[in-house]
């Protein structure tokens, strides 16, 4: 019956479609950036210092970018002061200010230590550059500049960062 | 112990669904009165269970019992009582718990009201609605269930979403909502009851259409609050974003009005019955793919929850209602076309048909829109997002061809007639599209878009004025009184007074909208006490004071905006920002002074530590006019449910003398 | 002359300025090359940064565009707009530059290539089959009942009278079309 198979033909393809719309998280962005040279930038940290992403040829870069209102973040920062101990100079570690107050994190680092270098990026530029969406994001550059990983979740234990490094084969 | 009452009331109620569905379907098919007393009791019975499960959450939100899961969930002793109350829909499962309840209220509506006649096809109404209270009964039970026991309770909780709880609206959008929604299913039953039974007649029209204008009606409020709560909380100065929980919102009325209207023609003229039920069924199909939509993750969206486990049971009850709703027009397809296709491309029948074609297109377009981004990611990958620009770029077109239609409609007489009498007819209201095209000029309307709705709308504001006082010259001609013959032609035909007051509304809205998105002008600046100001749309706004204040369960950063317009004080506003302690950025409410011609609509950006803030200052006209002319157009549905006079005749008989009265009129 | 405005200006806006527009410079350039329009300034700018910025999505939003919302995010990538729009750069260069870190998700509206060229017909598309099929229902063949008066079908109520009102509807199919009617 004509009724039945235009049914069919409109009922079937719509549940079908709907189901494997289910398995996808669409809060859940892939970064484009990946596979690609990372942006440069040129930023200044806390002590007004500039670095410079393109002297950093030669050695992987973790570029993180946090703040101290990010409760996630606040987490990460023992993971990254562990990191550097344990992997010294096969890494640079790089933290990027997102939208937060110099103050503010002068006296979170004094608290707790400083680990790598901390940037800051006026009128978040480097974090428009990278596509950054919230805190805590991080990339992983690798030692011919191009970006191989992001993670838009916290590395909340130095294992979880050694995991994730050992995956793309930069760590121990 | 309310868990248990809960748990308890809630799994009676799915017994009595499962019962009552397959007694409502047999009653039906044996047309036996005895089956149909047991229906009806169950039904009452199942709207009963609800109301007590409803009120049982209620207390225990109120009293703050956290061994309760959903009061756990949403529920804080720092929370203000009126919201507390309203807590019952602010979260996931405590909205479906309400749903049972709205859907009992319509189910003992039905049971009770619908007591005249059509025993058969009232059966298998109830049989219909209580399978659609199985699955939501069941949902309440197992996957969304907001009673659950939690041992040992936790002693306070992190109250309903902050955004809740900033506005007066909260408490009117998700009843006014959910009555028009969950209403749809009623509707819908009668359509399934009238293709069981195997035939569509006048006598069972008439409830099944005044049961389609009743949710029609709430839906049409629904939306409307939701746009305006937008605009007057989320602070971004617009009110609709086409985000899908709009949509979803907004796809079912599509279609819910194209039913009105098919059922206004199959009750004239016989035709277009496969329209008005395929119609009614869409628009329940709809409302569950909507509420799919936004509670299963699916896509991205203000409302959305993550992946819950709801969704999956949402797309099999979709699923199988789908493919029951095709079985059964398959079955009896031949109930739909009895008539023969009288339709003719001029005249008002086919007027009517293109309207049913616009607002098919129309939803067909939202929903591609809105479903887009899934479709995409299957096939290609990556994410794209489709949003305002796109909407709106498609909406326009056929939003003016609608607003077109309102006016060529009416205009046109039912059935043939010749081209003189047609072109008269068309060309008679031209004169006020004109007036229309030349007050838009002379307002400072030059675009394309807003001149043409100037026109057309003056086109359609005379036709419908014209139409609907015509019955009121005619007997002002006979010599009676104006508000004498307005009162009699009311009473005699108060759905011709209602239709035309609807358009009325429509077109007032349709130019609201059109103006207050033409005409928007906006600014941004840095204000500190005593010095800075931001001139916007004709205002100089200063700042005259900044303080927070605490409260309870959240920290409110206020400013006090001092307006001034053309020297002279006006007050002042207090726009904020408030920092709930359960959330990392702060959320701001917007501060709106309202008036006749525009709204002036201030943000806070951000308020520093040395007390300059950041405002974000937008003049938006004709805003007022959009509440307003839905507002308009619900009373206008409301009147449509009025019966003509008289009254107090016996059922079969005023079958026929309404609809000789409707002939007639 | 210009290199002294030029010095004067990084003297009046500080160090930190310049390094401003000079990220702006290296990374746009290498993402979307020179600046392909001309430099805009005062409200002509103003108003291109909210068209602009109106075409993408505020990504920790939900739905708005980067011209809605209040958001920090968003007030900084309005800035960057407006930065890339004031150096000269067109529109389309702008929302690329955004597009390569941030993808696609960040149109509002989808590009118009390849499978997204979906969304933007089909709703054309289905609109002009329902109108087609439509008209060609209007165009098909009538049915035999041809003069049925409009008006209460009340009739079909009795299924007592349907068997006599099937064999009317019969005994009208038989006969002849009745003249003067427009059929």
């Amino acid at each position: 019956m004509l009724v039945l198979a235009v049914g069919a033909l409109l009922t079937i393809p719509v549940i079908v479609f709907l189901a494997i719309g289910l398995r996808h998280d669409p809060h859940q962005i892939d970064s484009p950036l990946i596979g690609k040279p990372a942006p440069p930038f040129a930023l200044a940290d806390l002590e007004g210092n500039v670095v410079r992403l393109e002297d950093l040829r030669g050695t992987p870069v973790l570029l993180n970018f946090w703040a101290t209102y990010c409760v996630p973040c606040v987490a990460e920062h023992k993971t990254f002061m562990t990191g550097e101990r344990v992997l010294g100079e096969r890494l640079r570690l790089l933290g990027v200010i997102y939208h937060d107050e110099t103050s503010l994190i002068r006296r979170f680092l004094g608290q707790r230590g400083e680990w790598g270098r901390t940037l800051v990026d006026p009128g978040s530029q480097v974090a428009i550059a990278y596509g950054v969406y919230g805190v805590p994001e991080t990339y992983l550059i690798d030692a011919e500049g191009i970006v191989i990983d992001k993670i838009t979740w916290p590395l909340a234990t130095p294992e979880h960062l050694f995991a994730w490094l050992g995956q793309h084969g930069l760590a121990r | 112990m309310i868990s248990y009452l809960g748990q308890g009331l809630v799994l009676l109620a799915l017994v009595v669904c499962a019962v009552g569905a397959p007694v409502g379907f047999v009653a039906g098919a044996r047309r036996s009165p005895e089956g149909l007393r047991l229906a009806r009791g169950l039904a009452l019975a199942f709207a009963a269970l609800m109301v007590l499960a409803n009120l049982a959450m209620e207390w225990a939100l109120l009293t703050h019992d956290f061994s309760v899961k959903y009061v756990a969930l949403v529920g804080s002793t720092a929370t203000p009582t009126h919201i507390t109350i309203v807590s019952l829909w602010s979260s996931l499962e405590g909205s479906i718990l309400f749903w049972g309840l709205v859907l009992g209220l319509y189910t003992a509506g039905v049971a009770i009201l619908q007591r005249r006649g059509h025993e058969d096809y009232l059966a298998y109404t109830l049989g219909t609605i209580l399978s659609v209270g199985v699955f939501f009964t069941y949902l309440i039970a197992g996957p969304a269930d907001p009673f659950g026991l939690l041992d040992p309770a936790p002693a306070d909780g992190p109250g309903p979403n902050p955004l809740l709880q900033n506005h007066a609206l909260m408490i009117v959008h998700p009843p006014m909502l959910y009555l028009g929604y969950v209403g749809m299913t009623v509707p819908f039953a009668m359509a399934v009851a009238a293709l069981l039974r195997g035939q569509l007649g006048p006598t069972w029209l008439r409830p099944l259409r005044n049961w389609l204008l009743v949710p029609t009606a709430f839906l049409t409020m629904g939306v409307m609050l939701g746009g305006w709560w937008s605009y007057e909380v989320l602070g971004w100065g617009g009110y609709w974003a086409w985000d899908p929980v709009e949509n979803a919102s907004f796809l079912p009325w599509l279609t819910a009005i194209a039913a009105v209207h098919s059922a206004i023609v199959l009750q004239r003229r016989g035709t277009l019955k496969a329209w008005t039920v395929i119609l009614v069924m869409i628009t329940f199909l709809l409302t569950i793919l909507g509420t799919f939509l936004t509670r299963s993750g699916v896509v991205n969206s203000v409302h959305s929850f993550t992946q819950s486990p709801i969704g999956p049971v949402f797309l099999a009850f979709l699923g199988v209602t789908m493919i029951a709703v095709v079985v059964l027009l398959a079955m009896r397809v031949d109930t739909l076309t009895t008539e023969p296709a009288r339709e003719t491309l001029v005249a008002r029948e086919g007027a009517f048909l293109l309207n049913n074609l616009l607002f098919v297109a129309f939803m067909l377009t939202v929903l591609v829109g809105t479903l887009f981004p899934i479709a995409a990611e299957a096939v290609r990958g990556t994410k794209v997002s489709v949003g305002e620009p796109w909407f709106n770029r498609m909406s326009v077109p056929i939003s003016f061809g609608l607003l077109l239609l309102i006016g060529i409609g009416p205009a046109l007489p039912w059935g043939r007639s010749d081209g003189a009498a047609l072109r008269r007819a068309l060309l008679w209201p031209l004169p006020a599209a004109l007036a229309g095209l030349g007050l838009t000029w002379l307002l400072g309307g030059r675009a394309g878009p807003v001149l043409l709705t100037g026109a057309l709308a003056g086109y359609a504001l005379w036709v419908t004025v014209d139409h609907g006082l015509r019955p009121t010259r005619t007997r002002m001609k006979k010599g009676e009184g104006p508000a004498q013959a307005f009162g009699t032609s009311f009473r005699r035909a108060p759905r011709l007074i209602g239709g035309y007051l609807t358009h009325f509304g429509v077109i007032v809205t349709f130019v609201a909208i059109a103006v207050s998105s033409s005409f928007q002008t906006s600014g941004e600046g840095v204000l500190s006490l005593g010095s800075g100001s931001l001139a916007v749309g004709g205002y100089e706004l200063t700042l005259d004071d900044v303080g927070v204040v605490e409260e309870p369960h959240r920290t409110v950063r206020q400013a006090e905006v001092a307006v001034a317009r053309g020297g002279r004080a006006l007050g002042t506003l207090a726009p904020s920002l408030n920092h709930y302690d359960t959330q990392r950025e702060p959320i701001g409410t917007p501060a709106v002074r309202t008036s006749l011609t525009h709204d002036l609509y201030l943000t806070l950006m951000n308020v520093r530590g040395d007390g300059t803030v950041g405002l974000r200052a937008i003049v938006t006209p004709a805003v007022l006019w959009i509440w307003i002319g839905v507002f308009i157009m619900t009373a206008g549905t409301g009147l449509c449910l009025l019966s003509p006079r008289p009254a107090r005749v016996p059922a079969v008989s005023r079958a026929a003398a309404l609809d000789g009265a409707e002939a007639a009129s | 002359m210009k290199r002294l405005i030029l010095a004067c200006l990084l003297l009046i806006c500080g160090g930190a300025f310049a390094q401003q527009d000079s990220e702006v410079g290296t990374n746009a350039l290498i993402v979307v090359g020179e600046p392909a329009g001309t430099p805009l300034s005062g409200a002509a700018l103003e108003e291109l940064t909210e068209e602009v910025a109106g075409r993408m999505r505020c990504p920790v939003c939900q739905g708005l565009s980067v011209a809605d919302s209040p958001s920090d995010a968003a007030v900084a990538m309005k800035a960057e707009v407006r930065a890339l729009l004031a150096a000269g750069y067109t529109p389309a260069q702008t929302v690329r530059y955004f597009e390569t870190s941030y993808g696609e998700f960040i149109r509002l509206a989808p590009k118009a290539e390849g499978f997204n060229l979906v969304v933007w017909i089909a709703p054309v598309a289905m609109l002009l089959i329902g109108a087609a099929m439509i008209a060609w229902r209007l165009r098909g063949p009538r049915t035999a009942a041809v003069a049925e008066a409009p008006g209460p079908a009340s009739v079909d109520e009795d299924p007592d009278l349907a068997v006599y009102r099937e064999r009317v509807r019969q005994e009208l199919a038989a006969a002849p079309p009745a003249q003067g009617t427009d059929a």
